[in-house]
């Protein structure tokens, strides 16, 4: 079934129960989380309900503090939820799932590893058996895929937030993971090396039919690589709104952002956002 | 990078010429009986320079060599296996800090008694000052590595081993460096002091066998010696250190 398809059935069928032959990639079944620190408790997360569908793109956007990287931990298995289930293959998370690639919102580079030897690590644990000539081929390949020809041989000390985090998107896409869990990986970069590199995105998710969870505060960002945009409510996080993106695909991302359906759909993704971060910032 | 000559490595001469003259006008004037005078030094080190130095010489190297290869190798392990246990840590780590209030040149007499009059118990006490060092260094590099980058590998598929090779032991380099760096003078300190108590050669025999003799200008000449010495070690830690490190402070 083409992508563009899935998002359109899905529309009819928000209420979450996907019925019965589609069985959900990732499912967060009354899934919320609070975290205790010493002097008080912190409810970061509502239960929410969301099922993710195999080869799914989905946008998650909402006020900061709202609980999105903590959906991102909980479903890569490094933070256990405080109520709830957290499904991935049907199966409920517990440890770490290595079935998913997680480009953190912090980079997290090896500092004394060279940009080339960061992304070559994602083959040296993933790829074992791959000859050390094809391993630097990809490296080199990836690096150029990101822009970064010239910068091998940087320590990350060396280079800006922004290439930084090319770095890790690089080692995330490297060995190719079925599912993708991506925070903000591209709010450090300029509009145009963003476009670029959604542009990059695209190609490769669709072409390897990765599962993607992204995180971003940018809506036309979310617009133009999503099957579905979740809204969330500044903190605790619920889900205030969820929008299928019924664009046809392949997306043109460098003109997308000029057609009336995306500017629709921005205008209506923006009213049930606006709320939610003025009212985080009250609070 | 080019060297430039730097005009206050002039006056450094010329100060440093002045107090050799002062102190060569206060040795003629009181007779050098207690200070001696830096040409009657500069003679007795040139005879030594002969020959006679170099089995002193090697004694002390050996000895704080030998003894830092064994200081820094077991120190850091135990560092690095008690910092990535808790429970290992909770139990050893009372007992490590209660030998380590022990003054450690204390434990010479002991180590003379034990392994007698040659090189072994000064290697034995070299090592032992160099483990606790490295120890308590490397353990609070081991307990601080980032728990991120840690669980970043470990979501790739990183087993036990890779874990350790990939991100604990390279994320407490700097750690282990920098006590190797603080434990080398001290390296030497034990070494010189438990040749002094009792030993055949080496650099300590030799300061305390002068002292015996009120030999002044023989004392002013090994500790001379000693100054280059401690000079140039710190000068080998320092430059290994921005050769191991550079990741560090890569800035260009
Ligand atoms: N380890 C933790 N201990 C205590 N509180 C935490 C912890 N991690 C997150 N929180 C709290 O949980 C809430 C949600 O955090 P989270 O990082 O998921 O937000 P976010 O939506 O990703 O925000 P941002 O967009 O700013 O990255 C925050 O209010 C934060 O204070
Ligand atoms: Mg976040």
């Amino acid at each position: 079934m083409p992508k563009g398809d899935m998002a359109g059935d899905m529309a009819g069928d928000m209420a979450g129960d996907m019925g019965g032959d589609l069985a959900p990639k990732i499912d967060l079944q009354g899934v919320g989380k609070r975290f205790v620190t010493r002097e008080r408790e912190v409810e970061a997360l509502q239960p929410i309900d969301l099922a993710i569908q195999d080869h799914e793109f989905v946008a998650l956007v909402g006020p900061s503090g709202c609980g999105k990287s903590t959906i991102l931990n909980m479903i890569a298995g490094l933070l256990p939820p405080s109520a709830g289930v957290v499904s991935y293959d049907g199966a409920a998370i517990g440890g770490l799932n290595r079935a998913v690639g997680y480009m953190t919102q912090k980079d997290t580079l090896l500092p004394w590893r060279t940009a080339a030897d960061n992304v070559r690590i994602a083959l040296e644990l993933k790829c074992r058996a791959m000859p050390w000539d094809e391993a630097n081929e990809r490296v080199a390949q990836m690096l150029t895929l990101v822009g970064l020809t010239g910068f091998e041989k940087h320590y990350p000390a060396e280079l800006s937030g922004g290439m930084r985090k090319r770095v890790a998107l690089a080692r995330t896409l490297i060995y190719e993971p079925e599912t993708l869990l991506m925070d903000e990986p591209f709010g450090a970069l300029d509009a145009q090396l963003k476009l670029l590199m959604l542009d990059q995105l695209q190609d490769l998710t669709r072409q390897r039919r990765m599962t993607v969870v992204f995180v971003t505060h940018d809506l036309g960002e979310a617009i133009t690589l999503a099957d579905r945009v979740v809204v969330f409510s500044a903190r605790p996080g619920r889900i205030r709104a969820i929008r299928p993106v019924a664009l046809p695909r392949p997306r043109d991302v460098f003109r997308i952002r000029f057609t009336e359906d995306f500017a629709h759909l921005h205008e209506s993704l923006w009213d049930e956002l606006k709320d939610e971060v003025t009212r985080g910032t009250e609070v | 990078m080019v060297r430039r000559f730097d005009p206050i490595v002039l006056w450094q001469i010329v100060v440093g010429l002045l107090l050799l003259a002062a102190w060569e006008a206060i040795g003629d004037i009181s007779g050098g009986m207690w200070t001696s005078r830096p040409t009657l030094i500069a003679v007795k080190l040139a005879g030594w320079l002969q020959g006679s130095l170099y089995p002193h010489l090697a004694t002390t190297l050996t000895e704080v060599v030998v003894g830092v290869a064994f200081g820094v190798s077991l120190g850091a392990l135990a560092g690095l296996v008690l910092g990535r246990s808790p429970i290992a840590a909770g139990i050893l780590r009372p007992i490590v800090v209660a030998f380590y209030s022990v003054p450690l040149v204390a434990l010479a007499p002991l180590f003379i008694m034990f392994f007698g009059l040659d090189m072994l118990p000064k290697i034995v006490l070299v090592g032992t000052v160099v483990f606790f060092l490295l120890f308590f260094n490397t353990f609070a590099g081991a307990t601080s590595v980032d728990q991120e980058l840690v669980a970043q590998i470990d979501l790739m598929g990183s087993n036990r081993r890779e874990r350790f090779q990939k991100v604990v032991a390279p994320a407490c380099s700097p750690w282990i460096i920098g006590g190797i760096k603080t434990a080398m003078p001290y390296a030497l300190v034990a070494a010189t002091t438990g040749e002094m108590l009792a030993a055949r050669r080496g650099l300590g025999f030799l300061l305390s066998d002068a002292a015996s003799q009120f030999d002044m200008t023989s004392l002013y000449a090994v500790l001379f010696i000693l100054m280059l010495l401690g000079l140039a070690i710190s000068e080998v830690t320092a430059w290994a250190e921005r050769h191991l490190l550079r990741w560090r402070h890569a800035q260009g």
